[in-house]
């Protein structure tokens, strides 16, 4: 990138906004849109640098200035097709990178803006269930012997049968885990109209995964699935559950059309 | 669902509490750009080192060795990332690569030691790596590689391990210990029999654990594409998996982009097993499906196609309550209470 800038691209919303507070983006550089005719239209900065580069920290506070610009596009249009981070249209082709884009746009309006209309009102939930591994066990008669015997021995030795009284609890964790996502899964499949399951998901300790998805629902339906999480929260004890949201759909904002094959 | 409103989870919007969730979000959904059209994309290779474990899904199609399947952008990560730690030459591609360590004997004393980091099996070498400091731990050009071979022995934990051994045509032997050593054996195989096109073409979907048939337990009776149907907030929607029926685990339908199985059922939780014909308006489905298999369970009906829904019906009949007895689907009983 040297010249010619490139343009950041934070979100395409629906060109046909009336004018729209953009505000400043990550870094507070000022925001622009980049609209083809009356069709959708991206949300951008002017980019000389290379990609967002550098430590966590940094690159943590990039993200939640994206995400922030993404959001204030969310509220004001109802509707938005968040980018990933980092993503920068370049100049080339003889072209500069806004009318690349707008090239972009206008060939892609019809997919973008049907995506977008499919998105109003709808909004990103994200629910995590884990069962505390101990709790999950509690009930189990062979864990609750080697718990007894494990006070009466002397401290070597408890740390080998602590290692085991670990391996059962996960073990039993894991296997109520599966007995129970088929079940959590239907229920919030009938509360939602897409679902996403979330692969990178972190693991809080001592506890085993039981599903970890993005649900997309309108933003009436975040009661229901409040009420459900709730029911769960009171049939199993071993349950802990984060719920997130409601936010941008993010994991929803794919537009095959754009990706054949 | 008779909860009490006032006790209703709440989503949480607070940045702080989500913002490892928010990271994964920005990082790894929302709408790429057409590459071709449009865009210098560099959504990976400059983020900083731990954010990087996010897209610990691409570390396991490395192991797999499943790059020939990747668009040239996330190649091009991959080569980046691994020329951090080895220089590759122009043409030389990275292949699969994962966890594993070199055992080095010291020249000048009886010494030996596990030196740790991981393999990378390029289209001309394999190497075994060292991330910080880089540095290359032991290499062979595949040319040179005159035998592999897979070798048990006890680590110093007492656990037995798996190694590759490798030998070369300068007579020398090297013992590597990977996270998958038969696997890896197999792609370096691969590579020396010219065939190299391990997963080409193959689907993201599915095919990390369709390549791993030698794995599959002994318990495990039948196993096929089956289609589930999902009930959601809109209606019905076809989702491609696999099922499996097991003596142990029972039957089960997985999405491979899932965590777990969504149908898990033991034989005497399926109280029927049937057959009725696609409708027309079972559009959804893959062209060539007809038949629909009904499973029966007390919790409701599930509905499953695929092109040998008979055969799941059958075995599934032959195993499951309502064949060992001949009873039908249990009939809500309203009438008489």
């Amino acid at each position: 990138m040297t010249d010619s800038p490139g343009l950041y691209v934070y979100a395409v919303i629906p060109g046909s906004l009336p004018a729209l507070a953009l505000g400043t983006g990550i870094d507070d550089v000022p925001l622009k849109l980049v609209a083809a005719g009356g069709g959708p239209a991206a949300v951008v900065h002017e980019h000389r640098r290379a990609p967002y580069s550098g430590a966590d920290d940094d690159v943590q506070r990039w993200i939640l200035e994206h995400s922030n610009v993404v959001e204030r596009c969310w509220e004001q249009a109802g509707t938005v097709l968040p980018m990933s981070f980092n993503v920068i249209v370049a100049p080339g082709d003889g072209m500069p990178a806004s009318a690349r884009l707008a090239q972009w746009l206008a060939a892609s309006g019809p997919a973008l803006a049907g995506r977008l209309d499919a998105l109003r009102e709808r909004v990103e939930l994200r629910v995590e269930i884990s069962l505390d591994q101990q709790l999950a066990a509690g009930d189990d008669p062979e864990v609750a012997a080697l718990r007894e015997e494990m006070q009466h021995r002397p401290a070597g030795v408890q740390r080998l049968l602590r290692k085991r009284l670990d391996g059962m609890e996960r073990g039993i964790a894991e296997r109520l885990a599966g007995r129970l996502y088929p079940q959590y899964r239907r229920r919030l499949a009938t509360l939602s109209e897409d679902l996403a399951e979330n692969r990178h998901a972190h693991q809080p300790p001592a506890s085993v995964s039981v599903l970890n998805i993005a649900l997309l629902v309108p933003r009436s339906a975040v009661t229901a699935i409040g009420g459900e999480l709730s029911a769960i929260a009171a049939e199993e004890q071993a349950a802990q559950i984060r719920f997130l949201g409601p936010w941008p759909p993010y994991s929803f904002a794919d537009v095959p059309e754009l990706n054949p094959g | 669902m008779d909860t009490g409103r006032d006790e209703d989870m709440q989503p949480t919007r607070d940045p702080q509490a989500t913002l490892s969730e928010l990271v994964d979000a920005l990082l790894n959904k929302g709408v790429y750009l057409d590459l071709d059209l449009v865009i210098t994309v560099a959504d990976i290779p400059l983020i900083g080192i731990s954010l990087r474990a996010a897209i610990a899904g691409m570390e396991t199609m490395l192991e797999y060795g499943m790059m020939n399947g990747w668009d040239e952008r996330t190649r091009a990560w991959v080569r980046d990332s691994v020329a951090r730690q080895v220089l590759l030459r122009p043409d030389e591609d990275v292949v699969a690569g994962m966890a594993g360590g070199y055992y080095w004997q010291d020249p000048s004393s009886s010494a030996a030691t596990w030196r740790q980091g991981r393999i990378y099996l390029t289209t001309e070498r394999l190497i075994v790596c060292r991330r910080e400091p880089p540095e290359v731990l032991w290499q062979a050009a595949l040319g040179a590689v005159s035998g592999l071979e897979l070798r048990t022995e006890p680590s110093v934990g007492g656990a037995i391990r798996t190694r590759l051994l490798v030998r070369t045509d300068d007579g020398a032997a090297a013992l590597l210990s990977a996270a998958e050593p038969a696997r890896l054996k197999d792609l370096v195989r691969n590579r020396l029999d010219g065939t190299g096109q391990i997963a080409a073409g193959a689907p993201a979907f599915g095919s990390s654990q369709a390549g791993d048939g030698a794995e599959e337990p002994d318990t495990l009776l039948f196993k096929g594409d089956l289609w589930y149907q999902e009930i959601r907030a809109t209606g019905p929607v076809w989702r491609g998996g696999t099922g499996r029926y097991d003596v142990q685990e029972g039957f089960t339908w997985q999405d491979p982009r899932d965590r777990r199985p969504a149908i898990r059922l033991q034989p005497d939780e399926i109280t029927a097993a049937g057959i009725e014909s696609a409708g027309t308006d079972e559009a959804r489905l893959p062209a060539g499906i007809s038949s629909i298999l009904i499973l029966g369970t007390a919790e409701g009906t599930i509905r499953l196609a695929s092109a040998r829904a008979e055969q799941w019906a059958m075995l599934l009949r032959g195993v499951s309550r309502a064949g060992r007895r001949d009873t039908g689907v249990p009939e809500v009983d309203d009438a008489e209470s």
